[in-house]
């Protein structure tokens, strides 16, 4: 039987079980990074750097996750705050890697122009737009999730995916005609 | 409607964006980097277990007018039928091997999640 994230954190807060750890790692790996991905608009190198000090920043402050919410959320919470403070030092000078993004996609799932579309009018949204997006309608997380995440107020966060969704249905009319 | 349709469309398409990744060694770099656990303390539990215990009898003596009651329990045990001296260690027996046996089987369920991380 699989043990629950719960469990899993309650074994290396019991025992220091970093195996317990490495089990939680391989979980959440794709989904922080794929956000990260997103967020740093497709600088993968720097998505995977920061996805690492987000497991090591949480694996040292694991004993603050008090359980009130689900550690995917806690998690993201500590993702996010890991790619603000690099992109206040960066002050959001990445820029999005087009010929990187487009090569390590499923070219199955999606289109690729309508991919390249997509990215492009995600890079476009400002950035508490394009995280509030990214959290509800890209990760599954409820409104109130997010907002613990981003650290905003409740109304703050569906007011950014509603105008995040409004831009990017309005950039993305053509593909939905 | 339409709009509804059109916001579905628009999470579908979202999602679809970002396929599952692949490990490529990103836990085994993760874990590399992780601070190991302080042996420190792990090593001092049983002395702080064992002082613990050490103190709460000495309280315990000291505060049950020198151990009396452990006279008195000792007398009573001595009274008590060798029957049900039998059943008390069958019963102490038995507790011991479900606890052996539970501890087994967990460590037993751990194991393939420890290989595989």
């Amino acid at each position: 039987m699989e043990l629950t994230d719960a469990g899993l954190v309650a074994r290396v807060l019991v025992d220091d079980d970093q195996h317990a750890y490495g089990e939680l790692v391989r979980r959440h790996q794709s989904s922080v990074r794929g956000l990260l991905r997103q967020l740093t608009r497709g600088d993968f190198a720097l998505a995977d750097d920061l996805a690492q000090d987000a497991f090591i920043r949480a694996y040292k402050n694991i004993r603050s996750f008090r359980g009130e919410a689900k550690f995917s959320t806690w998690l993201y919470r500590i993702t996010y705050n890991c790619f603000r403070e690099d992109a206040r030092k960066r002050k959001e000078l990445v820029g999005i890697n087009e010929e990187q993004w487009q090569a390590e996609q499923d070219p199955q799932t999606v289109d690729p122009a309508l991919r390249h579309d997509l990215m492009q009018a995600l890079s476009l949204l400002p950035i508490h737009e394009r995280s509030a997006v990214l959290l509800c309608c890209q990760q599954g997380l409820s409104h109130d999730e997010a907002s613990r995440v981003l650290d905003i107020p409740l109304g703050t966060v569906k007011t950014n995916v509603l105008r995040g969704r409004e831009k990017l249905k309005k950039t993305l009319a053509a593909w939905t005609q | 409607m339409n709009e509804e349709i059109e916001q579905d469309w628009l999470d579908k398409k979202l999602h679809e964006a970002v396929p599952y990744l692949e490990d490529d060694g990103f836990t085994a770099r993760v874990m590399q980097r992780l601070p190991r656990p302080q042996p420190r303390l792990q090593f001092l539990r049983p002395f702080i277990l064992v002082g613990a215990s050490a103190f709460a009898s000495a309280l315990t003596y000291v505060l049950s007018d020198g151990g009396r009651f452990i006279i008195v329990q000792m007398f009573k045990l001595t009274t008590i039928s060798s029957v049900w001296v039998v059943v008390f260690a069958l019963a102490s027996g038995m507790l011991v091997m479900a606890g052996g046996i539970l501890a087994a089987m967990a460590k037993e369920r751990s194991a393939p999640m420890l290989d595989s991380a």
